[in-house]
């Protein structure tokens, strides 16, 4: 049946793509390849929720079934959200379907015969509007979505048997210690970047989050290269997104790919020693200046504040 | 012998941009470089060959600017670097690159690996690595950042949003690689030197046995425009750190936010 | 090729006077390799941005066809500044663009010029490898025989050191000692952007043509001077300093030339342009002085910059030209003398043949000139003075000329007799 087929991994994610598929008018499709999940997701209001059975527990597998289905019902889209799996999934099914697809789309309007996208290129620097009127995949950024329950009687769930891929198989899973943060949330966050020479020079700025009661987080490299922080901790186009009312960063240059994740905070501050730092274009209050002699300041004054 | 491709892609430089007064972008004065993350499957390439004994090579598929990175890829330690030359690439999507990538892996053949980076630092779409497996008709692994091989298969650690996964892959296969899983070397005078050296291929489409049209985006680009962003960019003047410090906390009360 | 030597020539640095030099070099059929460290030829290059024509003629005529200039200098200008007032003189010349291409010259943009400067290279089958830096040079009893890069040794039986001013090669060498800071001074320049009707508009100019302009007294007393060049889509402007100087006054480089570009003469020029660029580079200022005593040693020849072969005028530097011939001259004297150890002493006598030294010599005379501190505030402040009191019409009965000019004279703090000497130190040096 023609329509939109949705799927995430991620229960949330699967549940609020449900509602985005819906804006179309058109008929919601969602898959899964976990029984538990369809039952949990009828009450987001799919039209149909199809199980696929197969003998992989990584959905990844399932792609080749996936562009099958979708070809046989003659579907319009399919709707991915941007988690690890669920992009590799999605441009894997594109391949089959040898259609075109829209990685992390930051907004989608659904006209009458076809969808306007937009998403981000350069790093976040540019915004790239594209008009999809074939058959598509699309990837919606798992953060940007919130899902909505909705009365529907008519869920049908139906369930396929079919081959996943055998080719990669699991051998394990480490779950990493994770010290739950969640910077999506955070109301305020201190954010060090590169400028920080040295692993214990995290105090000061943790410090400074303490007295501010905000999160701490930091660049990629302090991150990924130097490992001072989880990786959770990092801000941009690859980590995490930030909507907080203060952002204020320490050393950081301000790179689009970081910038990208920082756009919707309310203030930016940013303090930096290079005043020609592309940070200060994108910041509200800027200090040029050593972090290593605000940040005491700083603590200082707002202590005494 | 076979041969581990690494997929890389000529890119404009993102430093290099240039935003018109009504927001258009203009990127005819960009520099062209290795995407970032690419140099990072090349490096891959290169230490699993050593590993395997196999053969690294590169692909890449470009317009004609894309010549000038045939030298700096093979400085890089493959052996062999091959070029889809086609004007077409300046306006290709995922499923075009994809297309195109995958009809020259198959041209080139006898492969045991294809290496691409997660994303390319123009698109950051994420997509052209999968989507070539799928068109190969081979397994993909994304999000890798551990690759060993086992016997005839291949070991790799992946990073989900959660935790590392590990899963073996049969060969051939496609890698999509994240940039921890290795740092890649600025390559010396003599790397340099010998790149001149070393064998480059190109290919047209047709040699590949595809059309103009097959080549053609699938989504059609309707905007493209500079991301506006509308901040005070006010800088806080003082005599000293302390008084910027001072106006900083002023302006953040007056915010209301502390 | 000697058994261990991998080149004939390895050039370090790929600016005009390597560049010429790898040109002639790799035409005659050697095995040449330059090495430049910068991402590509003319990316860490910096210039006013005037080259002569007659030099690249001189590498090779063919050269002048397809050169990667911006426009052809139609008008030579000279602004004087004092406080916010100014005068501009024009000097426009038809014989300036018409006639004999090699007795032109033209604005360039380096890293346009030098990549195309390096492809000519190329073509004629020199190896260019940028992106890597030279640390040091292999030198046996005496000799040098190769360079050393990061982990990796290449030999030649010559090197030519390109490198530029304050020449890494020329120290390794032993032939400098550290820069001594009176002799070099510190250049900073901007290239903003304007569209090509606008540059032409504001500098009255045909299309293709460009003005070249020297600015004096920009540098509030500072020894020194700026410069303006029109390109086509850009201008480049600038100003060179004596750094110990700035020290002295108390000043900021960057403070300085700020005020120029604000500068009621100036900014008019460069309004709602955009700064694509800025950069600082060293400048030798010495002249013949400030050359090292000798040009090379077994194995090594110094060229260009890092021979000191600039000349500071007042009114232009010269210094791509002097680089290209001796360029020329390092590749003549190289393939012409087959005695290893001879091609040194060769290479001075091409140097003098194609008349660098000579000129080199000459300009002994501008650079006492330019050592007198007035020449960077009292005079420009003396000239001003001298055109306010002659276009002053205030309807008081006017004063003779003569004793408006004695006015203007005690005004700019300058003594009869300081005038007289450096009068004569300028009548000498010409
Ligand atoms: C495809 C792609 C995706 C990417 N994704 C991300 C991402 O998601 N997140 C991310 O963060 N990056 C990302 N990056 C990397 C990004 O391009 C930048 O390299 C990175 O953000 C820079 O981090 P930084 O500002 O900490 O370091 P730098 O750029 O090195 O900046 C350090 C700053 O510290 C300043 N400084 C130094 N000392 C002091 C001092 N004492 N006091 C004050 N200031 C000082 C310096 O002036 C400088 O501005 C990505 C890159 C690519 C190519
Ligand atoms: C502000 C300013 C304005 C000027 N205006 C003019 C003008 O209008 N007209 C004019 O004719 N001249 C002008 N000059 C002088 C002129 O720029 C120089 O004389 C000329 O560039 C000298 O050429 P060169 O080839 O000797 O050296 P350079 O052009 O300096 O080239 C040296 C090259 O060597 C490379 N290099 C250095 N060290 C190494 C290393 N260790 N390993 C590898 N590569 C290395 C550098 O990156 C560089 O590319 C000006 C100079 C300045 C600073
Ligand atoms: N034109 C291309 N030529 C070669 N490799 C490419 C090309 N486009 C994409 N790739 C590879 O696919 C990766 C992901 O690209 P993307 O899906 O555009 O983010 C890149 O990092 C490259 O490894």
């Amino acid at each position: 049946m023609p329509g939109i087929y949705v799927y995430s991994d991620k229960m949330k994610q699967a549940a609020a793509l449900i509602g985005l598929a819906a804006q179309s008018g058109k008929e919601v499709c969602c898959i899964t390849m976990d029984s538990n999940q369809a039952q949990e997701l009828k009450q987001y209001g799919p039209d149909r929720i199809i199980i696929l059975n197969g003998n992989s527990p990584l959905p990844e597998n399932y792609a080749e079934s996936i562009a099958q289905l979708i070809k046989k019902e003659q579907g319009e889209l399919f709707l991915v959200a941007s988690t690890v799996r669920g992009r590799e999934l999605a441009a894997k099914t594109a391949g089959y379907l040898d259609c075109g697809m829209v990685s992390d789309a930051e907004s989608l309007v659904f006209e009458d015969k076809r969808i306007i996208s937009s998403r981000l290129m350069y790093g976040g620097s540019v915004v790239q509007k594209a008009v999809i009127s074939q058959l598509a995949v699309v990837t919606v950024p798992a953060g940007n979505l919130e899902a909505v329950q909705k009365e529907n009687a008519q869920v049908s769930i139906v369930s396929l048997e079919v081959q996943a891929d055998p080719r990669v198989r699991l051998i394990e899973t480490l779950a990493v210690k994770k010290d739950k943060i969640d910077l999506a949330a955070a109301e305020k966050v201190v954010c060090v970047g590169m400028g920080l020479d040295k692993q214990e020079d995290i105090k000061m700025a943790e410090e400074l989050a303490q007295v501010l009661g905000a999160e701490i987080a930091c660049t990629r490299g302090i991150a990924e290269e130097r490992q001072w922080l989880p990786v959770e901790s990092y801000i941009g186009i690859s980590g995490a997104k930030i909507k907080p009312s203060l952002y204020i960063s320490m050393g950081v240059s301000g790179q689009v790919q970081h910038v990208v994740g920082i756009r919707d905070s309310k203030i930016i501050a940013a303090v930096d020693s290079n005043e020609k730092a592309p940070i200060f274009r994108a910041a509200d209050y800027s200090i040029i200046g050593d972090m290593y002699e605000i940040i005491p300041l700083l603590i200082e004054e707002l202590k005494n504040a | 012998m076979s041969r581990i491709i690494a997929c890389y892609k000529w890119v404009a430089d993102e430093a290099d941009l240039k935003i018109n007064p009504d927001m258009s972008v203009d990127l005819s004065k960009a520099k062209g470089k290795i995407s970032d993350y690419d140099k990072n499957a090349i490096e891959a390439a290169v230490q699993m060959a050593k590993i395997t004994g196999d053969e690294a090579v590169t692909l890449t598929y470009g317009s004609k600017k894309a010549k000038l990175s045939l030298k700096d890829a093979l400085s890089r330690g493959p052996s062999e670097g091959f070029w889809v030359n086609s004007e077409k690439a300046e306006q290709a999507d995922g499923a075009a690159s994809s297309k195109a990538l995958a009809a020259a892996i198959d041209k080139i053949g006898d492969y045991k690996l294809i290496i691409c980076a997660e994303g390319a630092s123009d698109t950051f779409a994420r997509q052209v690595g999968p989507s070539v497996a799928a068109r190969l008709g081979i397994p993909c692994v994304s999000s890798a950042i551990k690759l060993e091989l086992c016997e005839n298969e291949l070991k790799i650690s992946r990073k989900l949003e959660d935790g590392i996964e590990i899963v073996a892959a049969q060969l051939p296969a496609v890698v999509c690689i994240l940039p921890e899983i290795n740092r890649p070397p600025i390559p010396g005078l003599k790397s340099v030197l010998d790149a001149g050296k070393k064998t480059t291929r190109e290919y047209k489409i047709e040699e590949l046995g595809l059309l103009e049209s097959d080549l053609s985006a699938r989504t059609e680009t309707i905007d493209f425009k500079a991301y506006v962003m509308n901040r005070k960019n006010i800088v806080l003047d003082g005599e000293t750190a302390a008084d910027k410090v001072k106006a900083l906390v002023g302006s953040l009360k007056k915010e209301g936010i502390i | 090729m000697g058994e261990e030597s991998q080149f004939d020539a390895i050039v370090v640095g790929a600016g005009p006077a390597g560049l010429a030099c790898a040109y002639l070099l790799a035409k005659a059929g050697k095995a040449v390799l330059v090495i430049e460290r910068g991402d590509a030829p003319g990316a860490k290059n910096v210039t006013g941005g005037r080259i002569y024509a007659y030099a690249l003629n001189l590498l090779d005529k063919d050269l002048l066809d397809d050169a990667a200039w911006e426009r052809k200098v139609s008008h030579e200008e000279i602004m004087i500044i004092d406080g916010n007032r100014s005068i501009t003189m024009d000097y426009h010349d038809p014989s300036l663009t018409e006639g004999d291409e090699s007795l032109q010259s033209y604005t360039i943009l380096r890293a346009v010029f030098d990549q195309w400067l390096a492809d000519k290279a190329e073509e004629m089958g020199a190896m260019v490898v940028c992106g890597i830096r030279v640390d040091d040079l292999i030198q046996r009893e005496g000799r040098v025989v190769g360079v050393i890069a990061g982990e990796d040794e290449m030999y030649a039986e010559i090197v030519i050191a390109a490198d530029g001013v304050n020449s890494l090669m020329a120290q390794k060498a032993g032939l400098i000692s550290d820069i001594k800071k009176e002799t070099v001074g510190v250049g900073v320049k901007e290239v903003i952007e304007l569209p090509a009707k606008t540059i032409e508009e504001r500098f009255k100019l045909n299309q293709n043509q460009g003005s070249a302009r020297m600015i004096l007294g920009c540098t509030q007393g500072i020894h020194g001077g700026g410069f303006l060049y029109t390109n086509q889509e850009s201008i480049s402007l600038g100003c060179v300093f004596m750094p110990q100087e700035i020290v002295q006054h108390g000043k900021q480089v960057h403070d300085i030339f700020q005020e120029l570009k604000m500068h009621p003469a100036v900014y008019p020029l460069i309004q709602d342009g955009e700064t694509v660029e800025y950069s600082a580079h060293l400048v030798s200022e010495a002249g013949y002085r400030g050359m090292p005593a000798k040009l090379y040693k077994e194995g090594l020849l110094l060229v260009g910059d890092s021979a000191g072969l600039v000349i500071n005028t007042g009114y232009s530097i010269r210094g791509m030209d002097l680089a290209l011939l001796s360029g020329i001259a390092a590749a003549r004297a190289i393939l012409g003398e087959s005695d290893l150890s001879q091609i040194g002493p060769a290479y001075l006598a091409e140097l003098e043949k194609i008349c660098l030294l000579p000129t080199m010599r000459l300009s002994v005379g501008y650079n006492q000139l330019l050592d007198i501190p007035r020449i960077y505030s009292n005079y420009p402040q003396l000239a001003i003075g001298v055109m306010q009191r002659l276009y002053k019409v205030d309807g008081q009965i006017p004063q003779n000329l003569k004793k408006q000019v004695m006015e203007a004279i005690n005004e700019s703090g300058l003594t009869v007799w300081q005038m007289l000497k450096d009068g004569l130190k300028g009548v000498r040096s010409i």
